[in-house]
């Protein structure tokens, strides 16, 4: 589960340059042809590799260049076979096998089998970072033939196919290039600007702060992808990004295009926008561990206070609509564990202590929009309310002591997406007591009984309802008000067809189907 | 001259320890865990706590402090937290293409300050000197934006990001600069491309310290333009343009000179907003998107560089007017 908004006349120098182009359509590089795709990013990824790479900005890169065993099929939480073609899974859920795809290469021509999955699954678990804890509890990995792989678990872990499926989840990493670059760090130095995976797309150029390029892979297994070539430019200013999208020096805006540009994107005939179901859920936490919201009488007086409906209608429009329960749409049936937040406004009693309120904030202008809007409606009840913007390490400070959430802000905006589509990848570290994004330290025993009874029953009704009783007893905690549901929005030239969307994989389409009419 | 070289190299290294110290302090005062930020929300303590040993983030401020300078004594600036790699690499990557703008800018500054003062010196050059005005008063990013629509969007002449077109590939070194590489190697291609890229992004960074140095010149010269040699050589009856440009210039030299040097600064700072837009590779790049993920080791190395240029910069300001005026030497 990860955060996403915290998540931009005169001289010779301008008369020579006059004078060597003509003119220019593009980019200020090339201008879009059919055989390219140009796409930009706000701000560099943090690596291709993808046993280190944790962040949304970027799956575009990895999810071209490496494939895992199994993926999500578009706009579905239906997970669909890639390099494995099917799998069994054992009785006890402690046994996965996993039957391999044969007649794939890797990109540098090696062929892909079972020694290869073994080799990736194994350097995820030696490189030991981020993504790790995905194949935390593997005991064993065999290999009975070249085209067979198993896993055996140490204990039941219900996500562990949505973990396969993740965008974040295992990719299968050539065994040649590990062993070349192997260096003495699993060859991390190598997969830092270099990728070699099975995917539809070849990293051919990693250059930080400029560009990365996508090359065509020509022997790929699957469908030829239609563009020869994608350049991802790294522009940080959104302005910027705009302008070349509207000359058609951009295809794609991938993410946080601004609310108040919408109107102008919907007018321009080379554009469009299209928004696609997503798992991005925009929250409020209120911080328990200190007066005043120690006290849930106000805790419910803020959630009836924000007049969550009118605020979600006012900011998302079509874009989103209130959470209809702590479980984003196609994560948990959300029928199980439904919101319901009180409409009777309530007064803050006098007296009540200012309160300090922290947003994360990002391009679109969304986050900061919201975080007014409930200031207002807070202060309308006699709140009074200091708002401020803060980052992402800023926010991970907050629950590391009792004394940090003493000082860490009553409330905080912040809208994140789980790293799977499974109910435990999103309850155990947003709601379970130290979980990573538990940024404002809620803690309830009962809570945390019920997340282990899910992740270890292997009846999936039990599981279940285990999970959605540990979100029911979150709802009447009033410990995270859900906000809304959101869709992924992206703005586009017209002209592009086969755009295919996971929910689970913001701000990313398929590369390998997307194609320009 | 030994002296001034040996005084700016002790005043060097009091700036630098002193900016380095300053970046401690805010990092001490911003609470965050860049640490939990790096590995991810779903790491385990332990993973978290070995991560933070492994970086020295478990040591008081003091010591990481002090390791930092040690550090840095040698060289070594640590790893960045964001890009992974040791923030000396990163720098090396970054830093060419600031100087290459920095430097273009300085000098369309230079040449565009010098026409305006003279110009305007002489009681001429009005309407150009209220459109720079206008232009360097105006935000940068906002001047930028408005270049580009017209110069980007509407007549597609100039390019809107980047250093390079993706389809010229650059030449390998020597310098990182583009358009000195292009030269030293013969790729005329990259040459032209290079400025094509170069025009706007200098352009903007360099009109507000043009005006600075313009207005700085126009007022030194008057002064100048009053005085008894000056009297002499118009009664001679030398031209006019030969009065200004061979006697009144040099001597009216050292007030735009320093302020030249101090406008560095400026240029510095400008080249953060002006790289964001035009996504100029450069250090200002870089520091955005390092400030933004609390990268401390990447805010204080690209601190202690920038630092260093601009003490380096401002002490060849003061060789120049040594030069340009022959009274301080004698000083």
């Amino acid at each position: 589960m990860r955060r996403v908004f915290s998540l931009v006349a005169v001289a010779g120098l301008v008369l020579s340059a006059c004078s060597t182009k003509s003119s220019t359509t593009g980019a200020g590089s090339t201008p879009s042809t059919n055989g390219t795709l140009n796409l930009a990013y706000l701000a560099d990824m943090s690596v291709p590799d993808p046993d280190v790479f944790y962040d949304i900005e970027g799956n575009t890169v990895i999810l071209s260049a490496y494939q895992g065993l199994v993926d999500y099929k578009p706009d579905s939480t239906t997970i669909e076979p890639v390099l494995a073609t099917s799998w069994d899974i054992s009785p006890d859920a402690l046994t996965y096998t996993f039957h391999l795809r044969s007649g794939v290469t890797f990109q540098d021509g090696t062929p892909f089998n079972a020694a290869a999955v073994k080799a990736s699954f194994q350097r995820r678990i030696s490189v030991n970072s981020a993504p790790a804890y995905m194949l935390a509890q593997v005991a064993d990995m065999q290999t009975p033939d070249p085209m067979t792989f198993v896993v055996k678990l140490k204990s039941v872990v219900t996500p562990f196919m949505d973990y396969m499926a993740s965008s974040w989840g295992p990719k299968i990493i050539s065994p040649k290039a590990l062993t070349d670059n192997a260096g003495n760090d699993f060859a991390q130095t190598w997969a830092k600007t270099n990728a070699d995976g099975t995917g539809p797309y070849k990293l051919t150029a990693f250059n930080r702060g400029q560009n990365y390029t996508l090359t065509r892979n020509d022997s790929y297994w699957g469908p030829k992808p239609n563009f020869a070539t994608v350049n991802i430019r790294i522009i940080p200013d959104m302005n910027s990004q705009i302008l070349q999208l509207r000359s058609g020096g951009l295809d794609v805006i991938l993410h946080s295009f601004p609310v108040a540009e919408l109107p102008t994107a919907r007018s321009d005939p080379n554009l469009t926008i299209r928004d696609f179901s997503s798992y991005l859920q925009s929250m409020l936490y209120i911080n328990a561990n200190k007066a005043p919201f120690n006290n849930l009488a106000l805790r419910k007086a803020v959630a009836a206070d924000i007049d969550r409906d009118t605020l979600v209608s006012q900011i998302y429009g079509s874009y989103g609509h209130p959470a209809g329960s702590p479980y984003a749409p196609g994560i948990l049936d959300q029928s199980l564990a439904p919101i319901s937040y009180p409409t009777a406004t309530v007064k803050a009693p006098a007296g009540t202590p200012a309160i300090t309120f922290a947003y994360t904030s990002d391009e679109s202008g969304i986050q900061s929009r919201l975080a007014g809007l409930i200031q207002q409606k807070l202060q309308g009840q006699g709140f009074q309310v200091t708002l401020k913007e803060v980052t992402n390490p800023q926010v991970y400070g907050y629950a590391t002591s009792p004394q940090t959430l003493a000082q860490a802000p009553d409330l905080l905006l912040m809208t994140n997406t789980p790293d799977a589509a499974h109910p435990d990848t999103w309850s155990r570290i947003l709601w379970g007591t130290g979980g990573g994004l538990n940024f404002l330290g809620y803690s309830n025993p009962q809570v945390d009984t019920l997340l282990n009874q899910g992740a270890s029953t292997t009846d999936s009704a039990a599981s279940a309802q285990a999970y959605a009783k540990a979100a029911q007893l979150l709802v009447a905690d009033y410990g995270i008000l859900f906000l809304a549901d959101t869709r992924d929005v992206m703005v586009m030239r017209k002209n592009l067809t086969n755009v295919e969307h996971v929910p689970n994989y913001p701000w990313a389409l398929r590369l390998g189907t997307l194609a320009r009419s | 001259m030994a002296r001034l070289v040996l005084s700016r190299l002790a005043a060097l290294a009091v700036i630098l320890l002193a900016l380095s110290a300053i970046v401690f302090a805010l990092e001490a005062m911003i609470p965050s865990d860049p640490v939990r930020a790096m590995v991810g929300a779903s790491a385990t303590k332990e993973a978290v706590a070995a991560k933070r040993h492994e970086l020295g983030f478990d040591k008081p401020l003091p010591v990481q402090y002090v390791r930092f300078l040690g550090r840095a004594a040698t060289g070594n600036l640590s790893d960045s937290l964001r890009t992974r790699r040791p923030v000396v690499t990163d720098l090396g990557n970054f830093l060419p293409a600031t100087l290459e703008l920095a430097g273009a800018a300085a000098i369309i500054a230079a040449v565009l300050g010098g026409l305006l003062g003279i110009a305007t010196a002489r009681g001429k050059g009005t309407a150009p000197r209220l459109l720079m005005l206008a232009g360097a008063s105006a935000p940068p990013f906002l001047l930028a934006l408005a270049l580009l629509m017209l110069f980007y969007s509407k007549w597609h002449i100039l390019p809107s990001s980047g250093r390079l077109s993706s389809s010229i590939t650059p030449p390998a070194g020597p310098t990182g600069l583009l358009v000195i590489d292009g030269l030293v190697h013969g790729r005329f291609d990259v040459v032209s491309d290079a400025l094509w890229h170069l025009a706007l992004p200098a352009f903007c960074l360099a009109l507000g310290p043009a005006v600075a140095l313009g207005r700085t010149l126009r007022s030194s010269l008057q002064t100048v333009l009053t005085q008894d040699h000056i009297r002499t050589a118009r009664a001679k009856g030398l031209k006019e343009r030969t009065v200004l440009l061979r006697h009144a210039l040099r001597s009216a030299l050292n007030a735009p000179l320093t302020m030249g040097g101090l406008q560095v600064g400026l240029l510095l700072a400008g080249v953060v907003v002006i790289e964001s837009v035009f996504a100029w590779p450069g250090v200002g790049l870089y520091t955005v998107q390092s400030i933004s993920s609390t990268d401390f080791p990447a805010v204080a190395g690209v601190t202690l560089v920038l630092g260093a240029l601009y003490v380096v910069i401002n002490s060849l300001v003061d060789l120049a007017q040594i030069v340009a005026d022959p009274r301080l030497r004698a000083a």
